[in-house]
C-alpha cells in the first residue's frame, strides 16, 4: 500500500470514469470497425458477427471519432492507411479525448513493420493485426482485448470504490492522519489533521514533516524528532503522552502512534496517527483531583470522627475526673494537715514517727492517683528534655521493685546501653513505663518473668512493622522498648488502651492506666502496641522516635 | 511580740476547716475563725476583718470565685488578701508552693502545712497598694 494523495495511479487504464463500457448481461459490448475499403470493412464485419458483441462501423478517422465519441466501444479495430485523417491521427485524437480514452484501439494494417507497430503502441494502441489478416486471429486478439477491456474496467470500477471508501473513512476518522515517505515528506493529510493541526492542507503537503514542529518543538533538527527512528529504521514509534503545537501555538495533549510503511520489504515511508487526549487527560486530572479531595474529606472526616469520640470520652473523664479530685482531694487535704500537725507534736516513739512517714506517703501514692485522673482528662503539654530512656525505666523498675517482690516475679533486664540521649518527659514516660509494669504483674499474679529490652530499630517498613506510617518512615532509627510478661495475655488487642476498659476484678484498676499510658506515647509522636507472645503472656512495645 | 494576723478559713467541709484552723493556730502565728458557707464570708468579714481569706473554690453556695469579687467589690474590705485552695487541680499546674493564676494566689490541695504557711506569709508580706 502506498499512501499518496492520489489514488494508484491508473490514468493509462480508465480515466474515463464512469463512462467506460459497461458489461451488463443485457448490453453488449460494442466494437467499432473503421476501414475506407469496404470489403476489408464487409470482410471484418463478417468475421465478428454473431459473436455476442455489437458491431460498429466508420469509413473514415472522422466518423469513427464521432461513433466513438456517441456510443464509446470497448474497441475500436483502426485501419491505418486512410485518406484524410489516418489511423495514427485517429487514435492520437481518440486518446486525447477524455470521452474515447477509454476505448482500446487494435490498429489493422498492411504495413507490416516493426516501425508502425511501435509508432502505434506509443499512440495508446493495445495491439496490431497485420494485413491480410487471418480470421482467426482476429477473432482470438478481439476476444482477448475485450477481456482485458472488461477486466480493466472492473478494476477501476473497484479501485474506484476502495478508494471512496477510503476516503470516507480517513474523512470520518477522529485521528490525525500524515502520510510520509521515507525523507520525512507529507503526503498525504486527512481532514481531521488539518482541523487538529489548524494547517491548511498546503501548508502541510509536501513539507517535511520535522520543519513542521508539530510534534514538540524539535526545530529543523530531523535527529531528534520523534518519527526519525521510525524512518531510518523502520521502528514503531508510540507516545501516549505527547504534545501537539498547533499553528497558533496553542498546544494540546496527544497520543500519537508513527508506524512504518514497507514496499516490497523496503521502509518506503510512514503513517502518522494521533489522537486528541486533552479531554481525557483533563477528566483524568480532574479524576485525580477528585480522588484527592474525596480522600482528603474521608480522612478529615475520619480525624473528626476520632475527636469527636475521644472528646467524648474525655469528656465523661474529665467530668468523673473533677468529681473525684474533688471528693479525695479534700479529705487527703485533711489527712496530710493532721499528719504535719501530729508530726510537730513532740514525740520520742519512734513507732509513731515511722507512722506518720507511712501515712504522708499514703497521702501522696492516693493524691498521685488522682493527679493521674486529672492528667488524663487536661491537654497535657509535655517538657520534652534530653534524657535517657534506660534510666527511666530503671526509675520506673525502682518503683515497682516492691510490687515484683511481692508478686515473685523475677526481672530480666536488657537495656541496650548504647541508645544514647532522646528528647522526651522523663516524668511522663516514668508514668507510662510505672502502668506498663503494674499492668503485667497484675496479669501474673505469683510467679513469673518480667523482660525489659531496650534497642534501636531501623525500620525497614512501617507497616509490615505495624507502624503508623504517618509517624514512622521506612530507615528512620527509633528506640523501642519492649515489655514482656508471662501472665494471661489479652483478649480484645483493640481495647485495652481504652479508657475504663480493664479485666481487673473492680476494686483492683480503674482501666485508666493504659489509656494514660497511650495519651503520653501519643504526646510524645510515638506509638505503643500490644500483642500477645505465642509461648503465653502479653508483650507490650513502645516506638519513640530518636529525633 | 506582734499581733497575730487574722485569717478566715472558707470551706464547706467541717473537717477541712478544723483541720486548718488547727494546723495555723498552731504556729502561734495566727487567729483563726471557720465559716463553712460562702455565702455568709461577707458577712463574717465584716466582723472579724480578716488579714487574709482562705478560701475554698468549689462550695455548694456560693464559690470561692464569686466570694473573692464580692470582697474586691467592697470598699471596706477589698485590701484582705486572698488565697485559693482547690482540689480541681493537679500539682503539676499549681505547684506545693502556690501558683500565681490571673493576680490570684492557688494552692493545690492535699497541702502541707509548710507550704501552706509560706504562701500565707507571703502574701500577708505583700506591700498593698
Amino acid at each position: 500500500m502506498r499512501w499518496s494523495r492520489k489514488p494508484i495511479d491508473n490514468r493509462m487504464i480508465d480515466s474515463t470514469a464512469g463512462r467506460t463500457a459497461v458489461v451488463h448481461a443485457d448490453r453488449p459490448e460494442q466494437v467499432l470497425l473503421v476501414d475506407d475499403n469496404a470489403t476489408n470493412l464487409q470482410v471484418l464485419y463478417q468475421t465478428l458477427s454473431g459473436r455476442g458483441y455489437r458491431l460498429l462501423v466508420a469509413r473514415n478517422g472522422r466518423q469513427a471519432l464521432e461513433i466513438a465519441q456517441k456510443s464509446e466501444p470497448a474497441l475500436i479495430l483502426l485501419d491505418i492507411m486512410m485518406p484524410d485523417i489516418d489511423g495514427f491521427e485517429t487514435c492520437r485524437r481518440l486518446k486525447q479525448d477524455p470521452r474515447t480514452r477509454g476505448s482500446a484501439v487494435i490498429f489493422l494494417s498492411a504495413l507490416d513493420d516493426t516501425g508502425n507497430k511501435v509508432k502505434g503502441m506509443q499512440l495508446g494502441a493495445v495491439d496490431y493485426i497485420a494485413k491480410p489478416f487471418d480470421p482467426d486471429e482476429v477473432i482470438v486478439r478481439v476476444e482477448i482485448h475485450l477481456k482485458i477491456h472488461r477486466l480493466e474496467a472492473q478494476l477501476a470500477r473497484r479501485n474506484r470504490q476502495l478508494e471512496a471508501d477510503n476516503q470516507h473513512i480517513l474523512a470520518a476518522m477522529n485521528e490525525g492522519i500524515f502520510g510520509l515517505d521515507i525523507d520525512g515528506t507529507v503526503v498525504f493529510v486527512n481532514p481531521a489533521a488539518v482541523c487538529m493541526t489548524g494547517c491548511s492542507e498546503q501548508e502541510l503537503l509536501g513539507r517535511p514533516v520535522h520543519a513542521l514542529g508539530l510534534f514538540g518543538g524539535f526545530g529543523a533538527c530531523v535527529q531528534a524528532h520523534p518519527f526519525y527512528s521510525c524512518l531510518k529504521e523502520g521502528r514503531i514509534c508510540h507516545n501516549e503522552d505527547g504534545e501537539l503545537t498547533r499553528r497558533d501555538g496553542t498546544r494540546f495533549a496527544v497520543e500519537y502512534n508513527c508506524s512504518p510503511i514497507f514496499e516490497d520489504r523496503t521502509l518506503s515511508g510512514a503513517v502518522v496517527v494521533f489522537k486528541d487526549i486533552s479531554e481525557r487527560k483533563q477528566a483524568e486530572r480532574q479524576l485525580k483531583r477528585a480522588y484527592t479531595e474525596l480522600e482528603k474529606a474521608h480522612r478529615e472526616l475520619r480525624d473528626a470522627q476520632m475527636r469527636l469520640i475521644q472528646a467524648a470520652k474525655l469528656e465523661s473523664v474529665g467530668r468523673l475526673a473533677a468529681g473525684v479530685a474533688h471528693e479525695v482531694k479534700n479529705p487527703l487535704a485533711v489527712i496530710q494537715l493532721g499528719v504535719d500537725f501530729l508530726a510537730g507534736v513532740e514525740s520520742d516513739d519512734g513507732v509513731v514517727s515511722e507512722v506518720i512517714r507511712d501515712m504522708e506517703e499514703a497521702v501522696e501514692r492516693a493524691d498521685s492517683v488522682v493527679k493521674g485522673l486529672l492528667d488524663f482528662s487536661r491537654e497535657s503539654t509535655l517538657t520534652l528534655r534530653p534524657g535517657d530512656i534506660n534510666q527511666v525505666i530503671d526509675h520506673a523498675l525502682h518503683l515497682v521493685d516492691h510490687e515484683l517482690i511481692q508478686h515473685n516475679i523475677r526481672l530480666e533486664k536488657q537495656l541496650d546501653e548504647g541508645i544514647g540521649i532522646i528528647d522526651l518527659d522523663s516524668n511522663k514516660l516514668q508514668q507510662v513505663f510505672i502502668n506498663v509494669f503494674m499492668n503485667a504483674i497484675q496479669a501474673m499474679g505469683r510467679d513469673g518473668v518480667l523482660t525489659v529490652k531496650s534497642r534501636v530499630e531501623r525500620i525497614e517498613n512501617p507497616d509490615r512493622a505495624g507502624l503508623d506510617r504517618e509517624r514512622f518512615s521506612a530507615g528512620e532509627p527509633v528506640v523501642q522498648v519492649e515489655v514482656l510478661d508471662t501472665g494471661c495475655g489479652i483478649a480484645e488487642e483493640s481495647m485495652v488502651f481504652d479508657p475504663f476498659y480493664t479485666t481487673k476484678p473492680t476494686g483492683q484498676g480503674t482501666g485508666l492506666g493504659l489509656s494514660v499510658t497511650r495519651k503520653i506515647i501519643d504526646l510524645h509522636k510515638g506509638m505503643i502496641d500490644i500483642r500477645n507472645r505465642e509461648e503465653g503472656g502479653a508483650a507490650v512495645r513502645i516506638t519513640l522516635k530518636m529525633g | 511580740m506582734t499581733q497575730k494576723k487574722k485569717i478566715l478559713v472558707v470551706d464547706d467541709e467541717v473537717m477541712m476547716t478544723r483541720m486548718l484552723k488547727r494546723s495555723l493556730e498552731a504556729t502561734g502565728n495566727y487567729e483563726v475563725q471557720e465559716l463553712n458557707h460562702g455565702a455568709r464570708a461577707l458577712e463574717a468579714c465584716r466582723t472579724f476583718m480578716p488579714d487574709l481569706v482562705l478560701l475554698d473554690v468549689m462550695m455548694p453556695d456560693m464559690d470561692g470565685g464569686e466570694v473573692a469579687a464580692a470582697l474586691s467589690e467592697d470598699s471596706e474590705l477589698n485590701a484582705v488578701k486572698i488565697v485559693f485552695l482547690t482540689a480541681i487541680v493537679t500539682k503539676d499546674e499549681v505547684p506545693p508552693t502556690g501558683a500565681d493564676i490571673s493576680g490570684r494566689t492557688f494552692l493545690a490541695k492535699p497541702v502541707k502545712t509548710a507550704d501552706l504557711v509560706a504562701c500565707i506569709e507571703a502574701q500577708l508580706n505583700r506591700q498593698a497598694f
